[in-house]
């Protein structure tokens, strides 16, 4: 009898001492973003770009523990963003954070993981408070946070300066969806545009989620603009489109990177025709550097497109790495080296500036022609 | 009226009314606030359409059926099912006839079904059990269009070539005019069935008291089955104008407009069925009014609408047509 407790006890402290001594048998970068949703596409694509980034580390044989992505759902809704952070945060194997795709969502994340103190890089959030906030006096956390896209106050003024510098509009009116991203982007718009001497006839905010827009564009229709810029996402401005092509609202239509998808063309149809839609960076179909993680892309997923953002998704993982390689799994450490880091990948070079922001701050116009985004600028 | 643009400021102020010049010789104010006023008719008739399905069940029940605005959403997704299976085939008037059908039985078919397993097995309990049955009902639907159906927005096809149409002298879309002529219809159908048939008299009789209704042979059950099968055919017939109007359809589509179209009913005065067609018109008009007349009223059009409801209320609590002993239906 005394035997058998024994062993019992045996078995019980092999156990116990078995799970306080184990190690993590895995590095994991976490990837946070909309996997399902309206935007859902957007945040799949990226996910599948950083699987294959990792997939390609871990062949290499550079890192001694076997790499993972973990990737959770953030719904592209803030309160989902934070708890996702909240479970990435508490994850020790976790060293580094892609994500969040909404601006909305990464800024009241991004401080659940300054707190914990890992590495995050934003591939799509443009609007600017998401660093600048941690040039605040009162920011006490670390500086942890990145992004590899430009910011809107760039893509705004660029989208302005073309309106007025190049299709030489006079009068135009600006929608925007109320939310970080689309406000943001909406109002340096709207600043850059008058700057350059031109004049914003109204300014008005719509709520994401809503569908009639008709009485805001008959108005709009009414004051005779010669062009209408939206600041927003792709499902409210194919809406909106849709919507003034039908009052016979007639002037081209603006937005930005958020609303420019392949969703957007396949619900608007032939009304999105003529419409200009600015994007972060260099389209990755014309970007040499961007080649072979194309043919790569492709190949581990036929009968997937390459999203607007799997690029970003794709070079914030290799800096993840490189900076891995450079440290080991610490995340302060891991910090340090992707503040410090000049990285040559598939957006050519990527700095970042005192605030965390890419140096790399190129934007493209594009024009739906024949349904499909053209390069025009 | 000036004729020079006032440069908008961040927060509102569009300095819209402005620069509208009288290009076609006719008062462009005035043309505005017609086509705005269109608008206005079909979001309204829209609204009267599901708000009929609330009011409808609440004259006889006394209860709100809160599922109703789900099945508003799967008559969108029949009516979007049955236009893929059908286009290839057909088009025009024919398909969309089709489709408006395909839709009204399905939804009506829906309505049925919860009535059956969700309702009348609380016929006799508390009176909150059926509501919290409803909501319920709401949350099952939805998530089961989100998991087996579409986690996305789906576009909802074109069924008529769509064209800018001048009616007398302002403009509106032919496919205003469609989803107006068509909600008008509908309407006129729901008129004369309440009012002249058999069916409709039953119903108002039992909308009156359901104890004397079932005295006087009259099958309650059946009535109250009929009238969510009427509420429901409405709904899916608004979920297909609904989809047209967009141009796309999602899992949660029918949330905004089934509360907006409570809130029209309840202006109206619940349980009247001319009350929630003209609450739907004048919640329809308030939101129009709103985005298209205040400063940066976009932003504000749903709480604009919403202050005037509760403003009627506090005056009328029993809403617009509603009385305080009511003869319901």
């Amino acid at each position: 009898m005394i035997q058998r407790i024994k062993l019992h006890l045996l078995v019980l402290a092999a156990l116990i001492i078995s799970a306080c001594s184990q190690k993590p048998k895995s590095i994991r970068i976490a990837v946070a973003m909309p996997l399902t949703g309206d935007m859902g596409t957007e945040g799949q694509g990226v996910k599948r770009a950083v699987m294959l980034a990792i997939e390609e580390a871990n062949a290499s044989g550079e890192f001694s523990l076997p790499l993972e992505a973990r990737a959770l759902d953030d719904r592209a809704d803030p309160k989902e963003a934070v708890s996702v952070a909240n479970m990435i945060a508490s994850d020790p194997s976790v060293i580094a954070v892609i994500g969040h795709y909404n601006s909305g969502c990464s800024i009241p994340a991004s401080q659940v993981y300054a707190r914990a103190n890992i590495p995050m890089i934003s591939p799509a959030s443009t609007n600017p408070k998401l660093t600048s906030q941690q040039e605040e006096p009162s920011w006490t956390l670390p500086k942890c946070i990145f992004r590899v896209v430009p910011t809107d106050d760039v893509q705004g003024s660029f989208a302005a300066e073309f309106v007025r510098g190049k299709l030489k509009f006079n009068q135009v009116a600006v929608i925007h969806d109320k939310s970080p991203y689309g406000q943001g982007l909406a109002e340096q718009f709207h600043d850059s545009f008058i700057k350059n001497g031109g004049q914003v006839i109204s300014f008005d905010g719509i709520a994401i989620g809503e569908r009639d827009f008709r009485a805001l564009l008959t108005r709009i229709k009414g004051a005779k603009p010669e062009g209408v810029y939206f600041g927003g996402l792709y499902m409210e401005a194919s809406l909106i489109i849709k919507q003034a092509r039908e009052l016979g609202l007639k002037a081209p239509f603006f937005s930005g990177d958020g609303s420019k998808t392949d969703e957007l063309i396949k619900v608007a149809g032939g009304a999105v025709e003529g419409s200009y839609f600015s994007i972060t960076g260099i389209p990755v179909e014309h970007l040499p550097s961007a080649k072979p993680f194309l043919e790569k892309y492709n190949q581990k997923y036929p009968g997937s497109s390459v999203k607007p953002f799997d690029h970003f998704g794709y070079e914030a993982t290799q800096i993840i790495l490189t900076a891995l390689k450079q440290t080991g799994a610490d995340r302060a450490k891991l910090t340090e080296a992707i503040r410090s880091m000049r990285h040559e990948g598939v957006l050519g070079v990527t700095e970042f500036d005192q605030k965390g922001d890419t140096k790399n701050k190129i934007i493209t116009m594009t024009q739906v022609k024949n349904g499909e985004f053209v390069i025009v600028n | 009226m000036s004729p020079i643009v006032q440069p908008a400021t961040r927060n509102g102020a569009p300095g819209a009314s402005g620069a509208a010049n009288s290009a076609s010789g006719r008062n462009p104010q005035l043309l505005m606030f017609l086509e705005q006023l269109f608008n206005a008719l079909v979001l309204g008739s829209i609204y009267s359409l599901i708000a009929l399905g609330y009011t409808l069940v609440y004259g006889i029940l006394m209860m709100i059926n809160f599922a109703h605005s789900e099945v508003l959403m799967a008559g969108a997704f029949v009516g979007l099912g049955v236009s893929i299976l059908i286009t290839p085939h057909l088009s025009g008037w024919l398909a969309m006839a089709l489709i408006l059908l395909a839709s009204m039985a399905g939804a009506g078919f829906l309505g049925f079904i919860i009535e059956r397993l969700a309702y009348r097995p609380l016929r006799r309990a508390a009176r909150l059990a059926p509501l919290i049955s409803a909501i319920g009902v709401s949350i099952m639907i939805t998530n089961a269009v989100f998991l087996w159906v579409s986690k996305t927005t789906l576009p909802f096809p074109k069924l008529m070539n769509d064209r800018v149409m001048r009616l007398g002298f302002f403009e509106a879309s032919s496919l205003q005019i469609l989803i107006f002529c068509t909600a008008i219809i509908l309407l006129t159908c729901l008129e004369w069935l309440v009012r002249r048939t058999m069916i409709g008299k039953a119903i108002r009789a039992c909308a009156d008291d359901l104890g004397a209704a079932s005295l006087m042979g009259i099958n309650t059950d059946r009535m109250i089955a009929i009238t969510f099968v009427i509420g429901g055919m409405l709904a899916g017939a608004a979920g297909v104008l609904n989809g047209m109007y967009y141009g796309s359809i999602k899992y949660n589509l029918g949330f905004l407009p089934g509360v907006k179209a409570f809130a029209a009913a309840v202006l109206g005065g619940i349980g009247n069925i001319t009350g929630a067609v003209l609450g739907g018109f004048i919640l329809g008009f308030l939101e129009v009014m709103a985005a298209g007349y205040l400063p940066n009223g976009n932003q504000w059009k749903d709480v604009f609408a919403f202050m005037v409801l509760i403003g009627v209320l506090l005056l009328r609590p029993s809403g617009i047509l509603g009385e305080r002993i009511a003869e319901k239906v």
